[in-house]
């Protein structure tokens, strides 16, 4: 008895050393062996992409723009026109071109476009899609409230009718971000499933790829190229790949040690360090710092209700304390830039008013930081080290940033650290992400660092972020530092300002810069450096990726939501295979 | 029997209760609301990101009082149903649970079993033989005293990554996609070994060192040295040690299934491996209520199961046990 007991059991312990060997031996020749993969997809025929998705692939409805599955809009549904940040100019995508007539739009509508079904693309889906923005829960019900007021169709050609003067600026963001769905196949949904459902059984798009598998806990989400892709006429653009393939993320680590061993081509994760992997087969868009374009500002956002943060004063002293090179530096190792003191993105240089920029914007300057606060009443009375409000109490203030954004953790680090020199006393602390939500939204945060605005075509959304009024009890998405202290002044220009058109220069820099001159004197929020439009290439499989030289090679490297609606899809067409 | 029976499930019942309250209640205790992390990341626009705001408030049923959607709660679950996700707009509870379930019973279950049946026989081994004792018995020790996350990062760090001889996260190389084919088999098999490794050489320790103790203190009872004295064979003997032992590690078992399957979570987010451990850490941050108590209860149901089998198997172990319900008919 007792002998079979002890055979079965090492049985058992010969089954897992088995296991073991086996699958060492396994891997020793299959996944660790690179490039030979006995896998299913074809490694020279597939792209794989990472650092987009975070969550399990359930949206596939590009109509929720915050939560699509990686390329739902882009890859599988595509947009009227398409925006070129760095040219700064709309491309004619499912549209032929748009302009407008008094106040109404008039849209032409591309001829020759077919949905995957076969069927063709028409007007009365441009209708129908924006339509469903009057539907409740839609996050484009706001053109409805404000100014739409009907569309009509005719041929191929669409007319949006506006009843006051249209929010040009918001418009324009719409053209590019708004896919196009089929009204054929979405007329059966319901209101809920159109506005918050996944949409995730019927994949019919116009766009170069057609889903191929990968659902909810899925590791991996692949697209198929699809023939007959509409653009390769119109465009000669031309889909190199026959896969791509985007890689749940786990953790950068992870995505890291996949990206270096060759299993990964396109990774727009976060990789601390990479400045000193640059070079051979890892690329980034730029050859020197800060190799990755800027996609969104890092700003310190103040809770302008609460004493000392109330004070203007004490705002722009706070702000010269802070070493941003420091943070460049030695957080970031040169990967992302220091920011204008406007806050605006570099693509965004042709809006600053440089002048008025340099003589109003704050400098790093301890010594400068000090007056202010000496001047205006904030004194070291204790000897501690750190200067008291002007009642008297000891200031200490609570920087947060989500636990576990490493960066932005040891960057207010180096915050507290500087802030101290100029007498400012800043307590970093990391609270999870949704207590941080929590706390800003309501109002009870002191200092956070937020960089939820991102790269858009105009810095007309910077604008509403900044000033947006009116202050409700929460504040979900903008104005997070209740900044009222203006009056409603710079919202007033904010909303003039949406209402001039892109095309006219002269009066839209006008507003801008007295808008600007706001964000300088006041200091709503404090702009602090950009973070980068965070892309890594591994070139072993595929060259010819985005740079800041070389014919035609300056797009947007990234898969983030979003960005393949900007020149994404050019970036990925643009890709050949490395011989 | 039929009494024992009837008393166990009545306690079962009860803890399930009680243990599901719990469930439902302590996401509510987390600070943070679900529906403010959901709009920040959608980003909307101001006036839609409001009226987003109602209509998903509304839409999870946040808006009623505690109560009814403490009542509610148990009215879904009576009837399946576990709610929508929130993290995952448009997705049902189960659905995600369903499709993560998979790739952590098949971490867990070799795990579990393979470290009891292998830890205990390592210990029992190493109790009569002194070169086991002096080399399997330290090792054991800094096993079980390893946490598991930390043995996991190890692991990971030397094995993949380091030496490159196993895949360092998921569950299956990324050119495929789950199917019953060798391929995919192969695949899955090597990304399997490491976070089951992980598991089963903390378990094994514990089990290791229980189990030599254990068959030391019985080889020194009375019984055992009355037995030797009457010549009995030594490996009789020892077999009845062993069976003897073998009672408080099944006890440890049904004690220790909670901690494994902690460990199990945590090693499943060290190496990216998509089962449930992955979902909760998820489910964590966006505050998303229903997965959460969707997550906890396949977790309560499955520990509360899994200690209900080891009842049943003292039954069939322990002639004490038996003699006694048949006492009680």
């Amino acid at each position: 008895m007792a002998t079979r007991r002890n055979r079965r059991a090492a049985g058992a312990i010969a089954l897992v050393v088995a296991l073991a060997t086996a699958a060492s031996l396994l891997t020793a020749g299959g996944a660790g062996a690179g490039s030979q993969s006995p896998f299913a997809l074809p490694r020279q025929e597939t792209l794989y992409t990472s650092g987009k998705q975070w969550g399990p692939y359930t949206g596939f409805n590009p109509l929720r723009t915050g939560d699509y599955s990686t390329g739902t809009l882009g890859l599988l549904y595509e947009t009227l026109f398409r925006y070129d940040p760095l040219k700064d100019e709309f491309v004619p995508w499912l549209a032929t071109g748009g302009k407008w007539v008094g106040r109404n739009y008039v849209l032409t509508v591309r001829n020759g476009v077919k949905w995957n079904d076969g069927k063709p693309f028409t007007a009365a889906d441009v209708k129908f899609t924006f339509e469903t923005g009057k539907l409740t829960g839609s996050e484009y019900s706001t053109m409805w409230k404000t100014g739409l007021t009907g569309i009509t169709t005719k041929g191929n050609v669409v007319t949006f009718k506006f009843g006051g003067r249209p929010n040009f600026q918001d418009w324009d963001t719409i053209l590019y971000t708004m896919a196009m769905v089929p009204k054929h196949i979405w007329s059966q949904y319901s209101a809920t499933e159109i506005t918050t459902g996944n949409a995730d059984e019927n994949f019919v798009g116009t766009g170069p790829f057609t889903y191929a598998a990968g659902k909810g806990g899925s590791q991996t989400l692949q697209w198929n190229r699809r023939n007959g892709w509409w653009a390769t006429k119109a465009y000669g653009l031309r889909m190199p790949m026959k896969y791509i393939v985007d890689i749940h993320n786990t953790s950068n680590t992870a995505s890291l040690q996949n990206f270096l061993q060759d299993k990964i081509d396109l990774s727009n994760n976060f990789f601390p360090g990479i400045d000193k992997q640059i070079g051979g087969k890892i690329q980034t868009y730029y050859a020197k710092a800060p190799y990755m374009l800027s996609a969104n500002t890092a700003w310190l956002v103040p809770n302008t209700t609460k004493a000392p943060l109330s004070d203007r004063a004490f705002r722009r002293a706070l702000a010269m304390s802070i070493n941003v090179d420091r943070i460049v530096t030695a957080d970031y190792g040169n990967i992302v830039a220091k920011a204008n003191p406007t806050g605006l993105l570099p693509t965004w240089n042709k809006w600053i008013d440089q002048a008025q920029a340099k003589k109003l914007g704050f400098k790093y300057n301890v010594a400068g930081a000090k007056a202010i606060l000496a001047a205006n009443g904030y004194k070291d009375t204790d000897g501690d080290g750190y200067v008291e409000g002007k009642s008297g109490g000891d200031i200490n203030l609570r920087l947060i940033v989500p636990n576990g954004w490493s960066d932005w953790q040891t960057a207010i680090q180096i915050i507290a650290d500087s802030a101290k020199d100029a007498g400012i006393k800043i307590t970093p602390a990391y609270p999870d992400y949704n207590s941080l939500v929590d706390e800003r939204n309501s109002g009870k945060f002191e200092l956070v660092i937020n960089n939820d605005k991102q790269l858009a075509n105009s810095p007309y959304s910077y604008y509403d972020y900044l000033f947006h009024l009116p202050i409700s009890e929460t504040m979900t998405v903008v104005n997070f530092q209740r900044f009222t202290q203006a009056g409603a002044a710079p919202w007033a220009l904010t909303l003039k300002f949406n209402k001039v058109k892109s095309t006219n220069v002269k009066l839209a820099k006008k507003y801008q810069s007295q808008i600007q001159k706001y964000i300088l004197d006041y200091l709503p929020a404090i702009p602090l450096w950009y973070n980068g439009m965070w892309a890594q290439y591994n070139t072993s499989v595929w060259t010819n990726f985005p740079k800041a030289r070389g014919k035609g090679l300056q797009t947007t490297p990234t898969t983030w939501n979003g960005y393949l609606n900007m020149t994404g899809i050019e970036a990925l067409a643009n890709l050949k295979r490395n011989t | 029997m039929t009494r024992y029976l009837a008393r166990k499930i009545t306690i079962y019942l009860l803890t399930f209760f009680v243990a599901v309250t719990i469930d439902w209640a302590i996401p509510r205790l987390m600070p943070g609301n679900p529906i403010d992390g959901l709009i920040s990341r959608i980003n909307a626009d101001p006036a839609a990101s409001e009226e987003l705001h109602g209509f998903f408030t509304k839409s999870f049923e946040l808006d009623q009082p505690l109560w009814k959607q403490y009542v509610n709660f148990w009215w879904g679950l009576l009837h399946g149903d576990l709610g929508p996700s929130i993290a995952y707009v448009g997705s049902r509870v189960d659905e995600l649970i369903w499709a993560a379930l998979p790739y952590t019973l098949a971490l867990l279950v070799p795990a579990i079993v393979l470290s009891y049946i292998a830890g205990n026989r390592v210990g029992a081994m190493a109790a009569r033989r002194k070169v086991l004792d002096n080399t399997v018995l330290p090792v054991a020790y800094v096993l079980t005293a390893t946490p598991y996350v930390f043995l996991a990062l190890l692991l990971a760090y030397f094995v993949a990554f380091q030496w490159q001889l196993l895949p360092v996260s998921g569950a299956y190389d990324f050119s495929l996609q789950p199917a019953w084919t060798p391929e995919f088999a192969q695949s899955f098999l090597s990304h399997w070994i490491l976070p089951f490794l992980s598991l089963f050489l903390v378990s094994f320790g514990g089990w290791a060192i229980g189990m030599r103790n254990l068959i030391i203190y019985e080889l020194e009872a009375d019984y055992a040295n009355y037995l030797q004295s009457l010549g009995t064979p030594n490996r009789l003997v020892r077999k009845y040690a062993y069976s003897n032992a073998v009672l408080p590690q099944m006890t440890g078992l049904a004690l220790a299934l909670g901690v494994i399957v902690g460990g199990a979570l945590v090693t499943e987010i060290v190496y990216g491996y998509p089962g449930v451990g992955s979902l909760l850490l998820t489910a964590i941050q966006n505050r998303d209520y229903f997965l959460l108590q969707g997550i906890f209860l396949f977790i309560i149901i499955g520990v509360l199961i899994a200690n209900f089998v080891v009842d049943l198997l003292y039954v069939v172990v322990d002639p004490r046990t038996r003699t006694g319900l048949q006492g009680q008919q």
